[in-house]
């Protein structure tokens, strides 16, 4: 199931599920009865909504290559990532966060991000050497840049255990941004945000999408999820209930009855 | 007290399992694997620098193997062969974490030992290897103890140099992240079991040399040398130390050696005193460790020269 994601969609697909699907302890959490479809244009603003065991963090983990699809297949620019692990899927270009925020605890905010970058020094061909200094010094620019531009440029110094829940959050949007990612799945990044540093997310998420970033956003806060996005996916019980513009999402009435609970909720 | 000979063993010994508990901080701190085996890794050294030193087998010998190479040779084998053992062990236990890796690696290293008690034909057995070639002699006008002493701190700055260059690297700073937060740590392109794996392999390579450079010091190799004791002396080293200071760690070693050695070396003018200080050495072992763990010493001196990792 292709959709149209407004001009993007003459880019073509980036990314694709065919008939995935995910079982735990033999409870279906993704796929159904014929394994979950849908496709992702490059360019494009996904949003991806559900009731809670929906299986939307489950799908991010089967696009990323934290869990492995049971059926189907995913695919990635044409290749298929589905049993890769999930570091060379992050090395092709997928990003992504996590519905409970992850950092490296021993290290400073800065340091974080430039965690998230790849350096040549990380290999231990060069390691010992001091060729990498010199790319080091460009990521550790591109990291304050990128905290620069998630709002956390003076918290930089600062330890990740004294950032609050949305700082966190913020920190792993700013670790994968450092990697210029091709996709960026971001697993409900307005929760526990507060409202200006939620307004600047949605400011920093226009700009990726402007810039061709092709966006996957998981989001229970449909407020800011249906006034960004330009298509949107609806899952329930591990299947596609619906998908289409924000307005028809909206106005769907199986969506209303299995997710908004009310025709204003939105 | 004979003290400079007692500072010289502290120095020998106190720089050779120096050298073991950098490797496993490499792998416990900053790998984030639990090595209860690594005394393994150190006899792998200690028998193959004895077993390519020695003359081949004569009259009364159990031992097949002896291949009479130079001592320089016989160490970079030792070093080697460390690292094909790292090879194998690690292959089958990387997958496991914590303890679950600690038991297997434990349980390698006792196969291991059980092996060198009972398969004669490599290291005699119980009796073990006992022609080790002590190569180095007087240099000169400097004895032979403080030549062994020099070699024993010059492979501890080696290793230390090394990894110290490794873990300040782009390498470093992901190993932390992969610690910390290994699916955190995936999603950003890191390569965890490779790195885990390469850290593994690498940190049991300089173990090997000092399980030679002990072999030459003893002038043996021998199961009783190699229980899982050593293990554990290494452990409380490293915590004693403290996990997160490569100095500290260094430090946190000499310093146990050097109180292991001085309970060995006070000379005790009775019988009587020596049994009541056997029967009060394990309680003051006991305070000891407890202070050392509530003020950490060895940290601080390590963080006050602003050398701490």
């Amino acid at each position: 199931m292709t959709f149209p994601g407004g001009a993007a969609a003459l880019n073509g697909t980036l990314l694709e599920a065919r008939h995935i699907s995910k079982r735990f302890s033999g409870l279906q959490a993704v796929g159904g009865t014929d394994g979950l479809s849908f496709s992702v244009d490059r360019g494009a603003f996904v949003g991806l909504i559900g009731p809670n065991g929906a299986g939307k963090s489950t799908t991010f983990d089967l696009m990323s290559g934290v869990q492995t699809s049971d059926t189907g297949s995913v695919l990635f620019d044409g290749h298929d990532i589905t049993r890769s692990s999930p570091d060379t899927i992050a090395e092709q270009g997928i990003g992504r966060t996590f519905q409970t925020p992850r950092a490296f605890e021993s290290l400073t905010v800065l340091q974080n991000v430039v965690a998230g970058a790849t350096s040549p020094g990380e290999s231990l061909r060069w390691a010992f050497g001091r060729s990498w200094r010199n790319q080091e010094t460009a990521t550790v620019e591109s990291a304050k840049a990128t905290l620069q531009r998630v709002g956390l440029h003076e918290r930089a110094a600062a330890r990740v255990g004294d950032l609050s829940g949305g700082e966190l959050r913020m920190l792993e949007v700013a670790r994968q941004l450092v990697r210029d990612p091709t996709v960026l799945l971001l697993d409900e990044p307005t929760a526990g945000v507060h409202p200006g540093l939620q307004e600047r997310l949605a400011g920093l998420l226009q700009d990726l999408h402007s810039g061709g970033m092709t966006l996957v956003v998981v989001e229970h806060n449909l407020h800011f999820l249906l006034a960004l996005a330009d298509h949107i996916l609806v899952l329930a019980e591990g299947e596609l209930l619906a998908q289409g513009p924000p307005a028809d999402i909206r106005a769907d009435p199986a969506v209303i009855s299995a997710y908004l609970g009310g025709s204003d909720a939105a | 007290m004979n003290w400079p000979q007692l500072l010289v063993t502290v120095l020998t010994l106190g720089s050779i399992f120096g050298v073991v508990t950098l490797s496993l901080n490499l792998q416990y701190a900053r790998g984030g694997m639990i090595n209860f085996g690594i005394v393994a890794y150190f006899a792998v050294g200690a028998y193959t620098y004895a077993i390519f030193t020695q003359p081949p087998p004569q009259g009364l010998d159990q031992y097949k193997f002896g291949f009479g190479w130079p001592w320089w040779a016989a160490v970079i084998v030792a070093g080697l062969a460390a690292l094909v053992f790292a090879a194998v062990t690690g292959w089958p236990t990387l997958r496991l974490r914590g303890e679950y890796l600690a038991l297997t690696t434990f349980a390698f290293a006792e196969v291991f030992h059980s092996l060198l008690l009972n398969e004669r034909r490599i290291g005699n057995g119980t009796v073990g290897l006992a022609r080790v070639e002590r190569p180095f002699g007087d240099w000169g006008p400097i004895e032979e103890k403080y030549v062994f002493a020099g070699a024993a701190v010059l492979l501890l700055v080696a290793t230390l140099v090394v990894f110290r260059r490794l873990l300040v690297s782009p390498y470093g700073r992901a190993l932390d992240a992969i610690r910390d937060d290994e699916t955190a740590a995936l999603a950003a392109g890191k390569p965890a079991q490779q790195m885990r794996r390469q850290v593994f392999l690498i940190s049991a390579v300089p173990v090997g040399f000092a399980g030679a450079v002990y072999a030459m010091f003893t002038t043996l190799a021998q199961p009783s040398l190699f229980t899982a004791e050593v293990t554990f002396i290494v452990w409380i080293a490293l915590v004693l130390g403290g996990e997160r200071s490569v100095y500290g760690v260094v430090l946190g070693t000499v310093g146990l050696v050097f109180f292991e050695e001085i309970v060995r070396a006070w000379p005790f003018e009775t019988v009587r005193s020596a049994q009541i200080a056997a029967a009060v050495e394990h309680v003051v072992t006991g305070l000891v460790f407890i202070a050392v763990l509530r003020y950490q010493p060895f940290q601080a001196a390590a963080t006050r020269l602003k050398v701490s990792k």
